[in-house]
């Protein structure tokens, strides 16, 4: 756990934090608005005191209330990871800028999460589904997709625990059955 | 004539499927939907489509390739994955902390420990376990001998892909020994399903040991001798010699990684960069190189097979005693939380994201994957080269399809 990290990280982006820095075991959490993407990760990998070269991961998350994406980034100035939160998407129409303009490797790692997820990221030149087929209707990792939705309704849904756990019986098939604020 | 009847797309009303899916044309039957796509889609003068796959032999796995061509030089390519797609995400979301391990197998099947071992790590960040030393090193003995097994793969398939069946003959037989050595450590050859979370899945056996010792003894003249049947060979040098080059700006743009990344000149290996486990205690190299074409990702991975004979020796060496699973309950309900680790496999970092809410399944959990990242790469710098160059540059980035398509 890098402490000095934390008190940087703090002075560095006291307007755009939406949350206290969190530190764990060797990673460090930020969290931001969506709209704040673009100035803190550019400002991420262009100063010379962050030097935030290597882009590790990009994720998306549905908590369930609302959509997230996660970016982890490695640097040579600190020993842990830094897990930057884009938080508070709206599940209905979740938008966040691209980061292709640093890395133009996210572009399929975004595609991924727009498959998975229908985050729509702005100024991704080639959003377009890359798992799922052309025509595939919804978005598989989002909390409301069960698996029920092809399984439980057969007739002998419901009999392998797997299902059972996620499908509540008489819950409609939209409900959301996890959430979480962790 | 159609094969099947018309089917209208309930998704995007710009798409609509009126041939029967399975048949494939290189330009999709639908209008573009991004920039990207009605660029590539657009012919320019004496331009063709030629389209690859998904059952291809060069494409290491279900891969579909849309090439863009002008006469035999390849103008731009766009890959169409999603054909081995298995869910692997979602379906450990709804298995528990135990059985989501072993979902993470079959990703990239050749490497199977290391799928294994971020998503361990991981798990035993969120729920604060510490491993015995006797079961860190043997993890780490496994794997570098996984790596090796990869990495002799690789070497067979890349001289394959250009035309030379010699070497994969010859490191079939290298993996086949590692293989049989780790089946009889784990009991499986390839989905071996061994790390556990505090722990392996057994001690160290009197086979595996007798095994290991006597591939210890010729493994560096192996090693050398399979290595010297290409590095010798004018024509597999002059080809893969200036064939694919990616300069070290791109590659860190292209979020590159491994040995890929490495072969540009930056010394990233998440050994070193993030150290895991007990590297911190073992002496071994990185190797590097600055040229950054297909024969400085095939040498370096030959350089990488010798630094991991060093660590395999090391490990054996300084094995410490005691047990190699940490005592743990049965049942497994972290605090919520949030965990991020990384490895560094044979193609690059594999890790993995993963989010608890307290409950004995995950709540998410994100696997990145080194060749998903390194396909879209391939794109890159295949303008001006021919049809057949494709697939070297394409092997020389080593992708495994179960990895990229999860």
């Amino acid at each position: 756990m890098d402490r000095h990290f934390r008190t940087r990280l703090e002075a560095r982006f006291a307007a755009q934090l939406t949350g206290p820095v969190r530190q764990r075991h060797d990673e460090t959490e930020i969290r931001i608005g969506a709209g704040d993407v673009v100035s803190v990760l550019t400002a991420l990998h262009d100063e010379p005191d962050l030097h935030f070269q290597f882009l590790s991961d990009l994720a998306g998350v549905d908590t369930g209330e609302v959509m997230q994406v996660v970016y982890h980034l490695w640097s040579e100035t600190t020993p842990d990871w830094l897990r930057v939160t884009a938080d508070g998407l709206s599940r209905d129409d979740p938008r966040v800028p691209s980061v292709t303009f640093l890395w133009k490797g996210a572009e399929w790692m975004e595609r991924e999460a727009y498959d998975m997820f229908g985050i729509t990221f702005e100024g991704n030149r080639d959003l377009r589904r890359i798992y799922m087929p052309p025509d595939y209707q919804s978005h598989p990792l989002r909390k409301d997709f069960l698996l029920a939705d092809d399984a439980a309704r057969s007739p002998g849904g419901g009999v392998r625990p797997m299902e059972r756990t996620q499908t509540p019986r008489n819950a409609p098939t939209t409900a959301i059955v996890r959430r979480t604020s962790a | 004539m159609p094969i099947n009847p018309a089917r209208q797309s309930t998704d995007d009303p710009r798409v609509t499927l009126d041939r029967a899916l399975g048949v494939f044309e290189p330009v999709p039957p639908y209008p573009p939907r991004t920039e990207r796509e009605a660029e590539f889609y657009t012919l320019g003068d004496g331009e063709m489509f030629i389209n690859v796959g998904p059952q291809h032999p060069s494409t290491h796995g279900v891969l579909r390739v849309v090439l863009k061509l002008d006469g035999e030089k390849v103008v731009d390519l766009d890959p169409v994955l999603g054909y081995l797609h298995r869910g692997v995400e979602k379906l450990c979301e709804n298995a528990d902390y135990h059985q989501a391990i072993c979902y993470t197998d079959p990703l990239e099947y050749v490497s199977s420990l290391f799928n294994e071992w971020a998503p361990v790590l991981a798990f035993e960040k969120l729920m604060d376990v510490g491993v015995p030393r006797r079961a860190e090193y043997i993890r780490v003995l496994s794997s570098e001998l996984n790596r090796i097994a990869s990495h002799a793969l690789f070497l067979g398939w890349m001289a394959l892909d250009l035309g030379g069946l010699t070497p994969i003959l010859w490191s079939f037989i290298e993996r086949d020994e590692i293989v049989d050595m780790l089946a009889a450590l784990t009991g499986q050859r390839m989905l071996f399903n061994y790390f556990r979370i505090g722990g392996v899945n057994g001690d160290l056996n009197h086979e595996f040991m007798s095994r290991l010792g006597d591939w210890m003894t010729k493994a560096t003249k192996q090693v050398d001798s399979g290595t010297a049947l290409l590095n010798e060979n004018e024509i597999f040098v002059r080809r893969m010699r200036g064939l694919g080059t990616i300069d070290t700006p791109t590659a860190l743009r292209m979020v590159m990684s491994g040995p890929n990344l490495r072969a540009t000149g930056v010394p990233f290996d998440v050994r070193r960069a993030h150290p895991y486990s007990v590297f911190p205690e073992l002496e071994f190299d990185i190797p590097t190189r600055t040229e950054g074409d297909c024969l400085a990702r095939y040498l370096l991975r030959m350089d990488e097979i010798r630094q991991s004979l060093r660590i395999i020796d090391q490990c054996l060496h300084n094995m410490p005693d005691g047990p190699v699973m940490a005592r743990l309950p049965r049942l497994l309900r972290p605090r919520p939380g949030r965990a991020y680790a990384a490895v560094e496999g044979p193609r690059g970092q594999y890790s993995t994201y993963v989010i608890s809410d307290g409950t004995d399944q995950p709540f998410r959990m994100r696997i990145h994957d080194p060749s998903f990242i390194h396909l879209q790469a391939v794109g890159l710098m295949m303008p001006g080269h021919l049809i057949a160059d494709t697939m070297a540059i394409m092997a020389s980035f080593d992708p495994i399809m179960g990895g990229i398509d999860k």
